[in-house]
């Protein structure tokens, strides 16, 4: 836009004469800020899980544990118990967790209208953090586009044992590459905008459901 | 007693908006809203202290905040070249804008481009200050805010009271009034849960429907040029998926450098300003992803009055703010006015200190003594801004820029000031005053040695609380007399 771009020279200009040119060295006055706080957690493996487990069932989201061999079967017993039989798959879920006995909507460039017409969505995802009881999608080929885990209003997230960390932190230190898309879920969709009474689901789903597989790892 | 309270439009522009004493005397008498208020900011805080209890390493984190905001501030040029640049380079269109004004006719120039008839928008407090909705109406088209609280706002012609929860001066039977009548839904019933799901009905048409979407951000990544949102409901999630185009409104200090920075700001951040581990929903894009959400994405980089204060010493960490509304909730004073009584969308001690210095002291000058200086903002800070010295900084600023204004000498209070400094340069003129002193008070002073009425300016203070009458001695005359007597008692 014409216009601005003499106001980028402008607001530039103004930043550089109040801020003189900054540090000589950016990256070393980066390198050298304080950083004191928690970087790794202190709980064992087992621990570790059950604060995840523990802090879902606070968001109540429906939690299930399930050993590699028998997840096919966790995730049956899931989409059983919820009464719904439409069902949205990113492309890449692997073909395995496809149970039988649903319909499912395979996600090749659905339309946001035929995403509404579902019960509800089976994804994978890239990591739980259990300290704050989050899922973190990164929207690969298995945790699918970010819309399918928006609309449905019902959402299976399968979380491997072997992806869980204790903090924050921690997370960061996992990603090798900073993703260009990523959703962080907390508990289902909420507010307290009336009187801070929290209320469940306004937009996004309202119900979260997940499976934690017991990996190699674990 | 309960005085019948005018119900009228707030006016959060501070140019229009009248003094803080004035509209705080206002909004004081509104013991609904005070209640309202009162009830949300304990909740909140409660919370809130609960959970920074729970974290060993709070103060660490604060500090690790502090120095991050701060090196930012200290290299924002580069910074902000280097979001620019990345933004750009994944598909995402950058916008540079002055103030208020230029950033309005950006956003409805694209609009116009757009053929847009109708705009989602995510709660953006920057929206607010720029008056965007406004802009919007006139130029023929329809914002829907789409946060449950600005919906209340909306429908009911309210303005923002709170940066976080800015309807929280409303209680759930005039949310139901306010639904009722422009919803058209009169069978609705006051219970929270059933006004929230007349909003997802409301909204959901309007998601599926409108292709431009308008948000604000809570943090812009210099290194990959992405953009991160936090929310809780999930409207956030619907309005930068599914339309077409995505306008986000940033101010140019939301930048951090890098993206492992975000480790730091989620964990205060929710902590702070909801009291929650996490918030509900995070999202962060960059640019444009072929196949997944908007196809066409600017961001509009608004500095407004902000690298003025980038200049200013000891007030340059006030943009160091993540608007988090913590110091809003702890604040002896917010907690009495709610947030209208600022004339400015941001309340509490942020805004005292922020909106005057957006305003480069023209205008809102009485912000910066609407405070007690009691520091509880300082200490709930998640990023260490020392409030109560930029306020007393400010103070000074004001004084100094009302010296040079004539009606200065039409200010009773600056007069005052000067006699007052007359009187006190001589001990003798200071005896004579005290004489006087006593002399004109004894008229006002009742038999129970108090003033419970003064005339004139003098009503100002016993309007509200009653003042000792002098007594018949100073401690230098008692002080003199009693050695006067111990002298006797010796001989």
């Amino acid at each position: 836009m014409s216009s601005s771009i003499g106001s980028r020279e402008a607001i530039l200009g103004k930043i550089r004469h109040a801020t003189g040119n900054g540090a000589a060295d950016i990256a070393g006055s980066y390198a050298a800020l304080e950083r004191k706080y928690v970087r790794a957690g202190g709980l064992a493996v087992e621990e570790r899980l059950a604060l995840m487990v523990e802090r879902l069932r606070e968001y109540d989201a429906e939690v299930l544990e399930a050993s590699p061999d028998s997840l096919p079967d966790a995730i049956r017993a899931m989409l059983d118990a919820s009464g719904r039989r439409v069902f949205v798959a990113p492309a890449g879920l692997p073909a395995e967790w496809l149970v039988e006995g649903f319909d499912w909507k395979i996600d090749h460039e659905l339309t946001t209208s035929e995403i509404e017409k579902t019960d509800g969505v089976v994804t994978a995802s890239f990591c739980g953090i259990a300290d704050s009881g989050t899922i973190v999608l990164h929207h690969s080929a298995a945790e699918g586009r970010r819309v399918i885990s928006l609309l449905p209003d019902w959402h299976l997230c399968v979380l491997k044992a072997s992806d869980v960390v204790e903090t924050l932190p921690e997370y960061f230190a996992r990603c090798a590459e900073p993703p260009e898309l990523a959703t962080y879920i907390s508990g289902p969709s909420a507010t307290a905008d009336i009187e801070m009474t929290r209320i469940k689901g306004v937009h996004g789903p309202r119900f979260l459901n997940v499976i934690v597989v017991r990996d190699e790892a674990t | 007693m309960n005085h019948p309270v005018v119900e009228r439009h707030p006016i959060l522009d501070p140019e229009k908006a009248a003094p803080f004493p004035a509209a705080a005397f206002q909004i004081l008498r509104n013991t609904q809203l005070r209640k309202n208020v009162a009830h949300a900011t304990d909740v909140i805080q409660e919370k809130r202290d609960r959970l920074v209890a729970e974290k060993a390493d709070w103060q660490e984190l604060r500090s690790a905040g502090s120095a991050l905001r701060m090196h930012l501030l200290e290299n924002l040029g580069h910074y902000l070249e280097q979001f620019e640049e990345r933004c750009t380079a994944t598909g995402g269109v950058v916008h540079w804008a002055k103030d208020a004004a230029e950033a309005r006719a950006i956003i409805l120039e694209i609009l116009r481009q757009e053929h847009a008839t109708e705009v989602i928008k995510i709660k953006t407090m920057t929206s607010a200050e720029i008056q965007l909705n406004p802009a919007i109406e006139a130029a023929g088209m329809k914002a829907f805010e789409t946060d449950l609280a600005e919906i209340i706002l909306q429908l009911g012609e309210d303005e923002p009271s709170h940066i976080v929860v800015p309807a929280l001066h409303v209680n759930r039977t005039q949310v139901r009034e306010i639904f009722a009548r422009r919803m058209n839904r009169p069978e609705l019933t006051d219970d929270p849960k059933e006004l929230t799901g007349a909003a997802r009905t409301f909204l959901r048409e309007k998601f599926l429907r409108v292709p431009t979407a308008i948000s604000g951000a809570n943090f812009l990544v210099a290194e990959t040029g992405s953009v991160v949102i936090v929310e809780s409901e999930g409207n956030g999630r619907m309005c930068l998926t599914l339309p077409r185009t995505m306008i986000t409104l940033a101010g140019i200090e939301k930048v951090v450098p890098r993206f492992q920075d975000l480790e730091i700001m989620l964990q205060v951040l929710a902590r702070s300003a909801t009291g929650e581990r996490m918030n509900p929903y995070s999202s962060l894009w960059t640019g444009v992803t072929p196949g997944d959400g908007p196809q066409r994405f600017h961001v509009v980089l608004l500095d407004n009055g902000r690298s003025d204060i980038l200049a200013r010493g000891r007030e340059r960490q006030t943009l160091k703010c993540i608007r988090c509304g913590a110091c809003q909730n702890t604040c002896p004073v917010y907690r009495q006015t709610g947030g209208h009584a600022y004339g400015s969308v941001y309340g509490g001690p942020i805004g005292a200190i922020l909106t005057p210095q957006l305003m480069h002291l023209e205008h809102a000058q009485t912000l910066p003594y609407a405070s007690s200086l009691c520091g509880a903002c300082y200490d709930v800070c998640p990023v260490k801004i020392n409030i109560p010295e930029v306020l007393i900084d400010l103070r000074a600023k004001v004084t100094d820029k009302e010296r040079e204004e004539e009606r200065r000498f039409f200010d009773p209070m600056y007069l005052g000031m000067i006699i007052a400094n007359f009187f006190f340069a001589s001990a003798a003129r200071f005896r004579f005053a005290q004489k006087m002193g006593r002399l004109g008070l004894r008229l006002f002073t009742r038999k129970d040695g108090w003033i419970h009425y003064l005339p004139s300016i003098g009503a100002r203070w016993t309007m509200t609380r009653d003042l000792r009458g002098l007594p018949d001695q100073t401690f230098r005359e008692w002080w003199a007399g009693r050695n006067a007597g111990r002298g006797k008692e010796g001989r």
